[in-house]
């Protein structure tokens, strides 16, 4: 037995030494050049980041910057939550909203003093305090083919009420044969299909910020305290049904993202619901016709404006020891020529800085930009409400509505509920 | 005999430190953190007790997905064990090619269930639908997956087709063992091919079917991969008056919990899956043990 235990000794002793080891070479490295480290969850700008982190760690004696990317749906939140439990947390992390704020709060550094903040509106702000650092603003409306709209004698910058977008679906539908469409709309709603967002998140954006002032929250204030502004609401249901009817019915039903952008890249589809991060796709796919944004016009009075927000914020992990140096990297980002460059040319993102002149080449954000530029847009909430309401709660509901379109009241009944839920999330 | 224990302990440690430290350290941590208000990264615990387990079966997704998941493994038990056991009848009979037959029907276990999930989605989704299309034939031309009543069936129809050649390896090999003598004899007083597999080959391999009924049943209980992949919980349908996700079962709804950060209420539907499935494990197998006929 004596031996058993001088043995499982050693073995712990090893240990300790190794880790010991690793402890070790850590402080080393803090003495001399600091490693700041990101982790970002944008896959689409991952080649364009790493390149800017290492011209950047190559500018700035001293410092070096190393990203870390993951997404393409991984399971983003879980692996900072291992990497926080393993004392890995990295010095730049990503949120993508309040949920996202609540459970990271321990962690993010107030960035009130940094220069480029009054250079934006998008930063994330808790209670008049900025936290985040906005990655790029994107944007939708109900992206058009402008050809195929000129061929059946619709002018898109007659769309700002929802019958006039019901005369120009009848339009459309009529012509089908004749323009060589599917069906006028590509919208996606299936909870099978992954596209939850799509109507759980970006549409119901309409409701809660639809027409009103670019930072008016009261919708959502309301919904948060489980009140729904029911003749308000029922207008929006109406104009979803509308979306729902005119829509690809396979593709609303089943189809994943690929299902509903292609459709539209091919010209199946007139209208297509989705935000300027298809810009890229478009490019892949080799898409030569023009397009442009209409708005989400959900009522009878006119609405004109598009929908803009920063999808996600740059956070600074307070309890580094590198927070500094990290400020910097995201500040330099924001300021310089060579950061303004990656974020448009390289990374092809809208700036969120109102400063920088670049633009982007896709043709949704340049439709974009211009509308940031004349103003009247509207804000997007969604981050606000508690985590999962989307995808478990909202989600659920449209892919129901869409099965059973012409049961409005149902819809609205259980929209109803839903909110009503809201406060106990 | 003191160093025969040494060796024992040595050769022991790294599985049973592995087990502690993997699976029994972290289940008692689980148990804790379902009576915690925990989101997986706060430093400020606290002690809630059984309130996530008290509201837990008034929540329609989750009893949804608990109702969904027992007739999911019910289909399953019957289906795959009825295929596989059909299947170890063909490839251990006189058949031309039996070899390859065994390998073929074998390959589908080695696909992983993610890639399966997306080639049957495919199929039913794109294939399925465009050839009812094409032939007219109603049925096929919407998706089995965006029908809430069919989906559960499109799954289990999946999980067969996945899991039947392994449980069939199960069969052939209990099948080998019985003796040839017993079948031959039976054969001479004259009972008939019907009569010699229900009254001497399914008797002699009860314990493989214990085996095959527990594998079946745990492995479909606990379904995450080809449900994630093939059906992502779609399509919805209303449960108890409020909208749920059709095909969300037990483990997805846990893990649906758990990514939207409530990790201490999906760690207590955790504790309640793995109560579940104990409980079923357990009297399956006492049940099917009494039929087992010893040797």
């Amino acid at each position: 037995m004596k031996k058993v235990l001088s043995l499982l000794l050693m073995v712990m002793l090893v240990t300790a030494v190794f880790a010991g080891g690793q402890q070790g070479d850590k402080g080393a490295a803090e003495g001399g050049d600091v490693t700041v480290t990101m982790f970002q969850l944008k896959v689409e700008i991952k080649d364009a980041l790493d390149a800017y982190a290492a011209k950047y760690s190559e500018m700035t004696p001293g410092v070096t910057v190393e990203v870390e990317t993951l997404g393409g749906g991984a399971d983003f939140g879980g692996a900072m939550k291992a990497k926080a439990q393993a004392g890995d947390m990295p010095d730049i992390f990503v949120i993508e909203g309040m949920g996202g704020y609540n459970v990271w709060k321990d962690y993010i550094a107030n960035l009130d003093d940094q220069p480029w903040l009054k250079d934006t509106d998008l930063a994330f702000m808790v209670d008049g305090q900025a936290f985040g650092f906005p990655v790029a603003i994107e944007g939708y409306g109900l992206a058009y083919n402008a050809d195929i709209l000129k061929k059946a004698g619709i002018d898109p910058a007659s769309l700002t009420t929802r019958s006039a977008y019901e005369k120009a679906f009848q339009t459309l539908e009529a012509k089908k044969a004749e323009l060589g469409i599917d069906a006028p709309v590509a919208m996606a709603a299936s909870v099978a299909g992954g596209m939850w967002w799509v109507a759980g998140q970006h549409n119901l954006a309409a409701y809660w910020g639809g027409g009103l002032g670019f930072n008016d929250t009261s919708v959502i204030e309301a919904a948060l305290q489980g009140k729904m502004d029911e003749p308000r609401f029922r207008e929006y249901a109406k104009y979803v049904q509308l979306l729902f009817k005119y829509a690809d019915q396979n593709i609303l039903l089943n189809g994943s993202y690929d299902d509903q952008v292609g459709s539209f890249a091919q010209g199946k589809t007139a209208f297509l619901h989705q935000g300027n991060w298809v810009d890229p796709n478009m490019k892949q796919l080799g898409v030569t016709f023009k397009m442009g944004y209409a708005p989400h016009a959900f009522t009878e009075k006119p609405q004109t404006g598009l929908y803009l927000f920063a999808p996600s914020w740059y956070c600074v992990n307070s309890q580094s020891p590198r927070a500094e140096q990290a400020k910097a990297f995201l500040n330099a980002m924001a300021t310089t020529a060579d950061g303004q460059a990656y974020i448009v040319n390289e990374a092809g993102m809208i700036p969120a800085f109102k400063s920088v002149e670049l633009k982007p080449t896709g043709q949704l954000s340049q439709a974009l930009m211009a509308a940031n530029a004349k103003g009247g847009n509207y804000g997007v909430f969604f981050g606000m409400l508690p985590d999962g309401a989307g995808q478990n709660v909202f989600g659920p509901i449209y892919d129901l509505f869409a099965q059973n379109q012409d049961d409005l009241e149902q819809f609205i009944a259980d929209m109803k509920a839903a909110i009503a839920g809201l406060p106990n999330m | 005999m003191n160093n025969k224990r040494l060796v024992n302990i040595l050769f022991l440690f790294p599985t049973v430190f592995a087990f502690l430290m993997i699976i029994v350290v972290p289940f008692f941590f689980g148990l804790y953190y379902s009576m915690t208000d925990w989101n997986g990264v706060s430093p400020n615990i606290n002690f809630v007790g059984f309130q996530h387990y008290a509201k837990l079966f008034s929540m329609p997704d989750f009893v949804h997905s608990f109702v969904i998941t027992i007739g999911f493994t019910a289909i399953n038990v019957v289906l795959v064990n009825i295929v596989s056991f059909a299947l170890s009848l063909i490839v251990t009979s006189n058949l031309k090619l039996r070899n390859f037959y065994r390998a073929g029907f074998f390959v589908p276990y080695l696909i992983g269930g993610i890639v399966l999930g997306y080639i049957w989605q495919f199929l039913f989704n794109n294939i399925f639908v465009s050839m009812g299309k094409s032939m007219s034939i109603t049925i096929l031309e919407a998706s089995f997956l965006s029908r809430p009543e069919s989906v559960i069936w499109a799954m289990s129809v999946v999980n067969t087709w996945q899991y039947s050649g392994y449980l069939m390896l199960i069969y052939v090999a209990s099948i080998q063992s019985i003796p040839a003598s017993l079948m031959e004899a039976a054969q001479v007083d004259g009972a008939r091919y019907v009569t010699r597999v229900f009254h001497i080959l399914i008797p002699m391999m009860a314990n493989a079917f214990t085996i095959s009924l527990f594998l079946t049943l745990t492995t479909s209980f606990k379904q995450f991969d080809m449900n994630f992949t093939l059906t992502n919980g779609g399509p919805a349908t209303r449960f108890m008056g409020s909208p749920v996700k059709a095909s969300q079962l037990l483990a997805m709804n846990i893990f649906d919990t758990a990514t939207a950060n409530k990790m201490a209420e999906a760690q207590a539907k955790a504790v309640i899956l793995f109560v579940a499935l104990v409980v079923v494990a357990l009297i399956q197998v006492a049940v099917n043990k009494r039929k087992e006929v010893e040797m």
